[in-house]
């Protein structure tokens, strides 16, 4: 079973023609198409409808799609909502999310507008933006509101804001992030971590990754193509990681031939949470290599 | 629909367009200017052509300015363009 | 957060203070002066540096410049989509630029198309490719006569006096056509629609006539910005030779017209400088490849004092509420529209006090 990977969600203003019509080349595993912050209030209505033709161009055919709506009680989220949903996006991200009725009030203006241009009801999926002190709090029930949610993501720059702190070397995030992998890990959905800004502190980024990482985010939010080579390959595994993930999923394979309850490797068992963990290495290696 | 209002969408950024309606009284008048003019003139006028009618437009002064932009964004402009310009409320999106 | 991130725009006001003092360093480091009927700058600033910025003044974009060390970019271009973005804001949709010859490229690249250009000093242009074009072809559409001999005036009107009405009668007689043309910027004392319709009424009488509004194609802030300082005496000549180029080029061959009128000038140092101008920019066949067009001065008509009837001296009356004076030196057609005007303007006690009444 392939697990879709989310290591990489490239962020690109819904504004900018030229963003939208290459970055497909990049290939990262998702691509968010951002009509919140990145779009002046003047230019929400030509950001939204460039998002609409764009999602519907060949080009995206074969990437996940996002796009990051207005808040619901803006006078764009809806008409940001009835885009999207009709233009086939994939995946919807509320931002500032910080209650499951929050979820809820986005979940039942999804199903009617699916109903309404006859796209499967329940085909479009969810992500919450969690961007402040409520929404850490509310974490665990906002993973577990929606069957639509796929994962929940940490978003940095308005929850400092409302910590009263600033971005820095990470402990301004501890508690959050922990708080935000715990409520994805909880429901079973991904969890994302924030956006790092300075595009051209290569070192600094890296630094970062290697943490969320081993912390078991699945992915991280970008704002610059240069970030996705160098996270794809800090998530690329070792050689070694990648051989014992294949002798795990052939003792699997081997059990599952021989209709084995209990499979072992080298006299220890292996579940299916290692299991899937060996599968996972696998995906990312046949994504982007053997890291170096 | 009619255009009441001159309405500009779009940028002149590469890959972009601008887009610019005002209204007339004597029917369409369509200038289409592009650097590649002479391999897609006729494709970016019959872009242009095409969303004027699905809006059912039949007066109005239309120019559009082509950096190279792909079908999809030349139509994510002109409709902006002429949302804008006929001051529309609502967005009917079987017609986009 | 994006590309980047840095890189902030805005409108400010410019009259004064220490916002104005930046800028003016900024554009004299970029070798340009300001210019100072510039009512508001875009700016950019990067990390509050200030990078680039370009000035809006009515209907025309001027004193652009963007640092040295972003000019690879297309900052450029971004300050000059914004500043545009700015003036649609403030209702004006249709923008002129004057720049260097050097310049044209660089503007064209940002949506602005040549119109005229003086020798090497100066090109004038506008904001889409067909604007005087389709102003012609309307002109020619509607307007144009099938005779042999026609004839044009500028004029402000601002009121249309006796000189005026002098000046339209005699240029009437001498063509076979006459097409007047109301300078329609709203920044004189009487509105626009106002000095049209008197216009309109001070003509009824004459068969061969044409009444146009002006366009911002003659003499308008775009075209002539000097013109409506006057106060400040500025005479500005590369102005005033663009106006009178685009005349000459575009609107002239529109209709066929072969002579222009005008009263001669003896108070205005501007307008007494523009008649001077005209004569050489619309009559000189050896200075471009257009037909010249001839320019006649008519003698001012003038009042029993020998003095020439002005539409100035019509206003001093008017402000001094001397109605006896002012009825010596209008039409009867035109006199409604000025007790219309004074009633909308009323004077302090005072002053009517002193008026003459009776």
């Amino acid at each position: 079973m392939m697990k879709k990977l989310r290591r990489s969600m490239l962020f690109l203003p819904g504004s900018s023609a030229a963003m939208l019509s290459t970055a497909f080349i990049y290939r990262p595993d998702s691509i968010m198409f951002d009509l919140e912050d990145a779009v002046s209030l003047k230019e929400k209505d030509s950001a939204r409808l460039l998002v609409f033709h764009a999602l519907q161009h060949p080009m995206y055919k074969d990437i996940e799609t996002v796009v990051r709506i207005n808040p619901l009680n803006t006078p764009f989220g809806l008409k940001d909502t009835e885009a999207a949903v009709r233009a086939g996006v994939d995946v919807i991200r509320l931002p500032k999310t910080d209650t499951p009725d929050d979820i809820y009030q986005l979940e039942g203006e999804i199903a009617r507008i699916e109903a309404e241009c006859g796209r499967p009801v329940g085909s479009t999926r969810l992500m919450a933006a969690i961007e402040s002190a409520v929404g850490v709090i509310n974490a665990v029930a906002i993973a577990k509101s929606s069957p639509r949610l796929m994962g929940i993501a940490l978003a940095a720059f308005d929850y400092v804001i409302d910590m009263q702190t600033e971005r820095g070397d990470g402990t301004e995030l501890f508690y959050a992030r922990c708080a935000v992998l715990h409520a994805a890990r909880g429901a079973g959905i991904d969890a994302f971590d924030v956006v790092y800004a300075d595009i051209d502190d290569e070192a600094g980024f890296l630094k970062e990754v290697d943490l969320i990482k081993r912390m078991g985010f699945n992915g991280k939010s970008l704002i610059n193509p240069r970030q996705i080579e160098i996270l794809h390959n800090a998530y690329a595994p070792t050689q070694e990681e990648v051989d014992y993930a294949e002798r795990v999923i052939a003792a699997a394979e081997e059990g599952d031939r021989h209709g084995l309850g209990v499979i072992s490797l080298n006299g220890k068992m292996i579940d299916a949470p290692i299991i899937n963990h060996a599968r996972v290495v696998i995906e990312r290696k046949n994504a982007s290599g053997v890291r170096q | 629909m009619k255009i009441v209002k001159a309405a500009i969408a779009g940028t002149l950024e590469s890959s972009d367009l601008v887009v610019k309606v005002s209204p007339a009284e004597d029917g369409l008048d369509i200038t289409v200017n592009s650097e590649v003019y002479k391999q897609f003139g006729e494709q970016i006028t019959a872009v242009v052509k095409e969303t004027l009618s699905a809006f059912n437009i039949t007066q109005g002064e239309i120019i559009v300015e082509d950096k190279g932009a792909l079908d999809c964004v030349i139509r994510a402009r002109m409709q902006t363009a002429i949302l804008r310009g006929t001051e529309s409320k609502e967005i009917a999106w079987e017609k986009l | 957060m994006y590309s980047d991130p840095s890189l902030t725009f805005e409108t400010v006001e410019t009259h004064s203070g220490t916002l104005r003092e930046e800028i003016a360093l900024f554009l004299k480091s970029n070798g340009l002066g300001m210019d100072d009927d510039i009512e508001q700058f875009v700016i950019a600033r990067c990390k509050r540096h200030l990078v680039a910025c370009a000035g809006i003044a009515g209907s025309t974009l001027k004193c652009i410049a963007v640092d040295a060390a972003w000019r690879s970019t297309s900052l450029g271009l971004k300050v000059i989509h914004e500043a545009e973005a700015q003036a649609i804001q403030n209702g004006e949709h249709q923008l002129f630029l004057l720049t260097t010859p050097c310049n044209v490229k660089a503007f064209r690249g940002c949506g602005f198309y040549p119109l005229v250009t003086l020798d090497n000093r100066a090109t004038l242009m506008e904001n889409t490719p067909v604007g005087i074009h389709h102003y012609c072809r309307k002109l020619r559409k509607h307007h144009q006569v099938n005779a042999s001999n026609v004839g044009a005036i500028v004029m402000n009107a601002n009121p249309f006096t006796s000189g005026h009405l002098y000046l339209i009668e005699q240029a009437a007689k001498a063509c076979d056509w006459l097409h007047i043309f109301v300078v329609e910027e709203d920044l004189s004392t009487f509105s626009f629609q106002d000095r049209l319709a008197m216009v309109q009424e001070g003509s009824r009488h004459l068969p061969n006539v044409t009444v146009h509004p002006g366009s911002r194609y003659i003499i308008s802030r775009g075209t002539f910005p000097g013109y409506f300082l006057k106060e400040k005496q500025i005479v500005n000549e590369v102005y005033a030779a663009i106006d009178l180029i685009l005349f000459r080029r575009y609107i002239a061959p529109a209709l066929n017209i072969r002579q222009r009128f005008v009263g001669t000038e003896p108070f205005c140092k501007v307008t007494a400088q523009y008649n001077f101008a005209m004569h050489h920019w619309l009559e000189d066949e050896t200075i471009m490849a257009d037909a010249p067009i001839k320019v006649n001065e008519i003698t001012r008509v003038t009042d029993e004092n020998n003095l020439p009837i002005s539409a100035s001296a019509v206003r001093k009356s008017l402000e001094r509420n001397d109605m006896e004076a002012v009825t010596r030196m209008v039409p009867a057609t035109t006199l409604p529209f000025l007790i219309r005007w004074l009633s909308r303007h009323p004077f302090k006690q005072s002053d009517y006090n002193l008026a003459n009444v009776g």
